[in-house]
């Protein structure tokens, strides 16, 4: 049996069987994230995936089954996430929301976890529909993009790594389920990254809005995608010098763990640190009807949330009880200073 | 005319932002140094500067802490108010009163003492005279009723924080205001102060600033919050004594402390926190509960601990933000969609508001759910004598599985499975390593496990009542004070206990001796139940309009006993008094017993 790392077979960081329709969008991403986790050799129980309400949030059951999660309401996780993060900040918060959570009910949740660059990986199963409650448009759905037995949608979109980016969200990147080799580097650097790491990926609802005039059916996006970069992770315990270097021009970012993300350039030369030219990328492909996807923003420089709060080294979670209650001398030298 | 010595009322009419609030805490502080039982309610717009703001100051012997029926000694300093604040008096109140402010106080039943205490201001500083006049009565009182001088020094220095201008200024003040009564009145001034034995271990200190040590005592890991009325000093005040108390060894904090984006964002955090091992709480007002809510219903449902504290204030709505109410109470104990019920801890004293907050915790960890803490602006916000908080007993972190050998200990572990047979399961926490758990607010068996069978639903949510039933005879329990005759008896909560032994005389005095129960949580305590049989009458007092407690009462109790109670509430806003109340029992009382 082939095992990773930490000597873990791959069975260990899978999930229940999925209850979505067959052909999701979304079961290619569980299984993204089954393969990051596991070729990067995290401690499965060193990871707490998060989700909120929707299809793309019944996902934790189906991925990382030794892992612990928490599938909270709809648009809340969030601050699920952030009240978890800084009572345990050591563990890696992968957290899993869908269009309808994240750019409608919870996108005020949304910003401020940026706002706070919590650290986690926040992926948005991105499918411009409501599913679960039989396929209305959600705020994400392009103008003149239409799902089947529908209108074609008239109401501008939510770009959400547009709005990510001018938060000042650390980490910013476009994929799309059908992408499975972008999208895992893209899912492997995001788990390295120390930091909100949004990854928003275009996943196709195969029941409501598979027909070619939706923007997000597979057929739609893959002859409409502009790739910004091809991308090859390089993980801390594999020696960079032996990666075998690219022909053409190539950009390494070094990313919080140690591990590498080599971006190869393919059309232009998008560089990832100017943020002005990620939201040109962005409303230029909108402007076409096309979908540009890759890294479009990195800043590895802002501090965490457990960072700016200057919380102690052991997790607040793993303090004693003794850590946690003033002492009754403490208590005393109090009240004498209010009773003087 | 005899001299009233330690039994009066002041009532202090200003404009709010003009610094009165300096004014009435050093004239209150000073009071207290000298031994004299006092008690202040701030009456405050919702409103930077300009409008109206009264301050009340009860001094009683008796150590009536409500704010009293009637206004002995009137200052008056605004404009806005002043003919409705003269018409209020009752004959023989003395009267303090800006002369500057021109306007004329046309009634010969009252004591006056007009002051120019603009100009005196303005001969000190007068940039700042509108605020240095305020300073002003302060002296003027102090020479009426007899304030001691170092006394009152050493309030002006703690108020000012040691700040020497500012103290000269203000003393400044005080001094020229008593100088202007000596020079200009000869009457004799009928309400008198004199000095009483201190008790050296008490001091002054509001509901919400003891609320905070509490949990910080408690151990709190994280604190997320949203300002609002009356709660926000709860946080300031655990932001404020948080590097003292909390930091560990290399200076790091070990309570995390999150300025949330709204009351929703406040709660999910709590849970966050809570799911991930932390000791986590919130504190918000009526308003900040309503958002809160599906939160709630998720702790609830999926069994994370969590504390959060309601400083109620008067709703519906927006309704009067500055002003007291026990308004929440059944929204608390039953917060959410479906059917749940929540731990509700009532604090009705400064000492339980500290302990309350610290045995939140413990209650919040052992029971696997959100505890309240239901305090209001009276308790919040008021200054109270205090005489010292007790050091918590031994923390209980609940039913946690730390190791392998925990959970092999138990036959068929599930997360949501009952094997002591008290509804309260163990759990494991993310990062142990131990037996992962997906939790979710849907429908789940006993292994954490979704689930829609109708068999799987009854039985958890059957699980889930015997859990905060058992909670009954373990959370702080009534305080009884029984009279033999065992006729009528009251049940009242939270702040109504500083009102309740003045009602208890006044009723007294009319020749009815009632017992009382003071209910310290929810659910309620079998002692209730108890105490309701042993009596003929009930009265429920409470704070509010519709009788939340009452309603309670009438739905918990046996069918029998729900005769024999009876509803007596009101709310105005106002800190309860003691007249308004004893009047409706009584005549509450005459209506069922006739």
């Amino acid at each position: 049996m082939k095992l990773n790392i930490i000597d873990l077979p791959k069975d260990d960081y899978k999930g229940g069987p999925s209850s979505l329709c067959p052909g999701c969008g979304h079961d290619q991403i569980s299984n993204v994230v089954i393969n990051a986790a596991w070729e990067n050799g995290i401690q499965p129980d060193r990871i707490a995936k998060m989700s909120g309400i929707g299809c793309s949030s019944k996902t934790p059951a189906y991925f990382l089954g030794k892992s612990h999660g928490f599938n909270t309401l709809h648009g809340r996780m969030p601050a699920v996430t952030t009240g978890a993060n800084v009572t345990n900040k050591d563990l890696h918060y992968i957290a899993v929301s869908g269009d309808g959570d994240t750019a409608s009910i919870g996108i005020g949740q949304f910003i401020h976890a940026i706002r706070r660059n919590i650290n986690m990986v926040y992926i948005i199963e991105n499918n411009g529909v409501y599913g679960l409650t039989k396929g209305q448009y959600s705020a994400t759905v392009e103008i003149g993009s239409k799902k089947r037995k529908a209108e074609a949608n008239e109401s501008p979109p939510i770009d959400l790594c547009a709005m990510a980016i001018n938060l000042g969200c650390t980490f910013v990147a476009r994929s799309f389920s059908g992408s499975k080799k972008q999208l895992t580097s893209l899912m492997k650097a995001a788990i390295s990254h120390r930091g909100t790491a949004v990854i928003d990926v275009i996943s196709p609802c195969v029941t409501f809005s598979n027909n070619d005039e939706s923007f997000r059916s597979y057929g739609y996006v893959k002859d409409n995608q502009s790739e910004l970069h091809a991308y090859d992770y390089i993980p801390t315990f594999q020696p960079i010098a032996e990666v075998e270097v690219p022909e053409g021009e190539f950009k390494d970012i070094t990313l919080f763990d140690g591990s590498t993300l080599r971006l190869e350039t393919i059309g232009g030369d998008h560089n990832p640190s100017d943020a002005v030219a990620a939201l040109s990328q962005i409303h230029q492909a909108e402007h076409e009807q096309r979908h540009v996807t890759g890294l479009l923003y990195y800043n590895p420089e802002p501090k965490t949330l457990d960072e700016m709060l200057e919380l102690s080294d052991t997790p607040l979670a793993e303090l004693t009880n003794e850590q946690l209650r003033p002492s009754e001398a403490d208590l005393e030298s109090l009240l004498a200073e209010f009773r003087a | 005319m005899e001299t009233i010595v330690n039994d009066f009322t002041f009532n202090i009419a200003t404009a709010n932002g003009t610094g009165s609030q300096s004014s009435n805490i050093i004239l209150l502080q000073s009071m207290f140094e000298m031994g004299v039982p006092v008690s202040g309610k701030n009456l405050f717009p919702s409103n930077i500067s300009g409008l109206p703001t009264w301050y009340i100051i009860r001094v009683s012997d008796e150590g009536y802490q409500a704010p009293g029926d009637r206004t002995h000694i009137q200052v008056l300093m605004n404009k806005a108010t002043w003919d409705n604040d003269i018409a209020s008096l009752e004959s023989g109140t003395v009267v303090i009163y800006n002369s500057d402010v021109k306007l004329p106080v046309e009634r010969d039943d009252l004591i006056l003492y007009p002051i120019p205490m603009t100009t005196i201001a303005r001969g000190l500083n007068p940039k700042l005279a509108r605020m240095i006049a305020n300073m002003v009565y302060v002296g003027v009182i102090a020479e009426l009723i007899g304030l001691d001088d170092s006394i009152l020094d050493s309030a002006v220095n703690k108020q000012f924080n040691g700040k020497a201008k500012a103290i000269e200024l203000n003393s400044n003040a005080i001094t020229l205001g008593r100088e202007y009564v000596v020079e200009h009145f000869e009457q004799i001034c009928p309400f008198a102060l004199e000095p009483r034995e201190q008790n050296p271990e008490s001091f002054i200190i509001d509901g919400n600033e003891a609320v905070a040590l509490g949990s910080l005592f408690g151990g709190v890991t994280m604190l997320s919050w949203y300002p609002i009325t009356p709660s926000t000093s709860i946080a300031e005040a655990i932001i404020s004594h948080l590097p003292k108390l909390r930091s560990d060894d290399d200076g790091k904090l070990t309570c995390a402390v999150i300025q949330s984006e709204d009351e929703l964002a406040a709660a999910g955090m709590v849970v966050g926190a809570g799911w991930a091992g932390g000791r986590a709480m919130t504190c918000t007002s009526g308003p900040g509960i309503s958002l809160m809510s599906e939160f709630v219903g998720l702790a609830y449902f999926s069994e994370v601990p969590g504390v959060i504290w309601d400083v109620n204030r008067v709703g519906p709505s927006t309704g009067l933000p500055t002003r007291t109410q026990q308004g929440d109470l059944s929204m608390l104990y039953e917060v959410g969609h479906g059917d749940t019920k929540h731990l509700v801890l009532i604090p009705g004293t400064i000492e339980e508001c500290f302990e309350f907050a610290w045995r939140a915790f413990d209650l919040a960890e052992r029971y696997q759910t959100i505890v309240f803490g239901f305090s209001d602006l009276d308790l919040g916000m008021n200054p109270w004598i205090c005489s010292g908080f007790d050091y918590p007993e031994k923390m209980d972190r609940g039913k946690v599985l730390h190791t392998q050998d925990d959970i092999d200990a138990i036959e068929n572990y599930g997360r949501y499975r009952d094997v002591d047979g008290d509804g309260i399961c163990y759990r494991t926490l993310p990062g142990s390593g131990l037996e992962p758990i997906l939790y979710r607010g849907t429908g789940h068996d006993e292994d954490a496990v979704y689930s829609e069978n109708p068999e799987v639903y009854v039985a958890n949510m059957a699980r889930l009542k015997r859990k905060i039933d058992g909670a009954r005879t373990v959370l702080p329990q009534p305080i009884l004070r029984e009279e033999p005759e065992m006729q009528v008896g009251i049940i009242y909560y939270g702040s109504m206990e500083n009102t309740i032994q003045e009602i208890d005389d006044i009723l007294e005095a009319t020749g009815l001796k009632v017992s009382q129960c003071r209910l310290r949580s929810l659910p309620i305590s079998p002692v209730v139940e108890e105490f309701v049989a042993n009596h003929e009458q009930i009265i429920v007092l409470e704070v509010n309009r519709d009788g939340q407690l009452y309603g309670i009462l009438r739905k918990e109790l046996p069918i029998d006993l729900v005769p024999r109670v009876h509803s007596v509430a009101f709310s105005d806003g106002l800190p309860p008094r003691a007249r308004k109340y004893s009047d409706m029992i009584r005549e509450k009382l005459l209506e069922v017993m006739s």
